[in-house]
């Protein structure tokens, strides 16, 4: 029980409680698999990004090469956004007469600064990133953001797959009273009607973009589907849950796996971090610490009996650049 | 106005007369389940914008983002539909159509 079981795992996430060292934990399993021989992805999808400090350098919204193997990137949603409204105004100006630009225009910006636009932007980044990540690279590690929004991001695509499903349905409803309508037409045009022609016309343009909705839809459920297929595949992705042998990280951490079997998002292991150094003399108010830890190290025990789990001690400086990460890997025992 | 002599107007007219009667009452049954039918489909497209721009009427919506997309494909209809749904102006301050 005191090791990682990550065999093919090739989508894992990091997630926890704030402060606890996810950053810390993705970045140096990111390191040592990288070590190893595999091409590994580390992706930032924390808004307040410390990957990049971590390394003692600067990743951006881009792939970035860190070490040989190794690449990183830090999700900035506001760009994604950025991107996705250049999209739907290229498509507006083949949809629409130019004189109503300038109102769709203003609903473009207002969706700009709408309070869900980045989450969903985000959303989009991740699935995408899902499904190419793991055919550039070996693995793909996410470090997440603290414990709710990560939670959200993963029950998302459930919920949107749902939306998509239904607007499809409608549309399929709306089609085939579309088709009844045209049949009982049809007998009439036949007997005449020099109207026809226009009809036929605008039918042809609404057709096209009848067709382009259903498009448009059917895209979204797939990519929405797939990545629900992927986070749910206990042989493709894993979930490794990082605390530190406090309270309230004890008490978040045993919400959060009830909430990810909820939502039945596999579960690989957990990261002890930041446990008192067991070889070492540490004066009377750390060995007071030390007394308070081992009952707490005990109610982890007790409280996820069945999770494999690894121990990352306290280090005597804190964690930064490739070196100090490759220290704290030799803890994080993987079997790959 | 120049009156036909009456009895010139005897069994040919009389035969077209009941075609048409006929042809019109045709139409009128075909023209019902049409009317129905369609009145049915737009009910349903009314749905679906109401679905797609709930989030301009103030209706939380989840995906209003990535619905976005849709906008410029539906813009067209907007003013229809809210016309139809009672409003002569559109309801959205900042959506104006009209």
């Amino acid at each position: 029980m005191n090791s990682l079981p990550l065999e093919g795992h090739s989508i894992l996430f990091v997630g926890g409680k704030g402060g606890v060292g996810k950053s810390t934990t993705a970045a140096s399993l990111a390191v040592h698999l990288a070590d190893s021989g595999e091409q590994i992805l580390l992706v930032s999808t924390d808004p307040a990004h410390s990957l990049g400090d971590l390394f003692g350098t600067s990743i951006g919204d881009r792939k970035r090469e860190i070490i040989p193997g190794l690449h990183a990137l830090e999700i900035d949603p506001g760009q994604e956004v950025e991107r996705y409204l250049a999209r739907v105004k290229k498509s507006m100006r083949h949809y629409v007469q130019p004189a109503m630009y300038s109102e769709i225009e203003r609903q473009i910006e207002l969706t700009r600064h709408s309070p869900g636009s980045e989450e969903a932007a985000l959303m989009d980044r991740v699935t995408t990133l899902m499904e190419e990540g793991t055919t550039s690279h070996d693995r793909i590690i996410f470090d997440t953001a603290p414990t709710g929004h990560t939670l959200r991001l993963l029950a998302l695509p459930e919920i949107m797959a749902a939306w998509t499903t239904g607007l499809l349905k409608s549309r399929d409803r709306s089609a085939s009273l579309g088709k009844a309508v045209d049949r009982l037409r049809g007998r009439e045009k036949a007997s005449g009607d020099e109207l026809a022609w226009f009809d036929d016309v605008k039918e042809k343009v609404t057709d096209e973009r009848t067709q382009k909705i259903q498009e448009v839809l059917l895209e979204r459920r797939r990519r929405f589907s797939r990545a629900r297929r992927l986070l749910l595949d206990p042989e493709t992705t894993a979930f490794i849950l990082v605390l530190i042998p406090e309270k309230l990280p004890i008490l978040e951490s045993e919400k959060t796996l009830k909430v990810l079997k909820q939502h039945k998002v596999p579960v690989a292991g957990m990261v002890v971090n930041r446990t008192l150094p067991n070889n070492q003399a540490l004066g009377e108010f750390l060995e007071s610490r030390r007394s308070q830890e081992a009952e707490y190290l005990q109610q982890i025990e007790k409280a996820f009996p069945k999770l494999p789990r690894v121990q990352i001690p306290l280090l005597s400086r804190d964690v930064q650049g490739i070196n100090a990460l490759r220290e704290v890997a030799q803890h994080l025992l993987i079997d790959r | 106005m120049i009156h036909k002599p009456r009895e010139k107007r005897s069994l040919v007219d009389w035969r077209e007369r009941l075609t048409r009667g006929g042809e019109l009452l045709h139409e009128f049954y075909r023209g019902r389940h049409r009317g129905a039918l369609a009145r049915e489909r737009r009910q349903e497209d009314d749905l679906f914008m109401l679905l797609v721009f709930s989030e301009m009427m103030g209706i939380e919506n989840p995906s209003s983002y990535y619905t976005l997309e849709l906008l410029p494909l539906l813009y067209e209809g907007f003013h229809e539909w809210h016309i139809r749904m009672g409003m002569d102006h559109s309801p959205l301050e900042h959506f104006r159509c009209c």
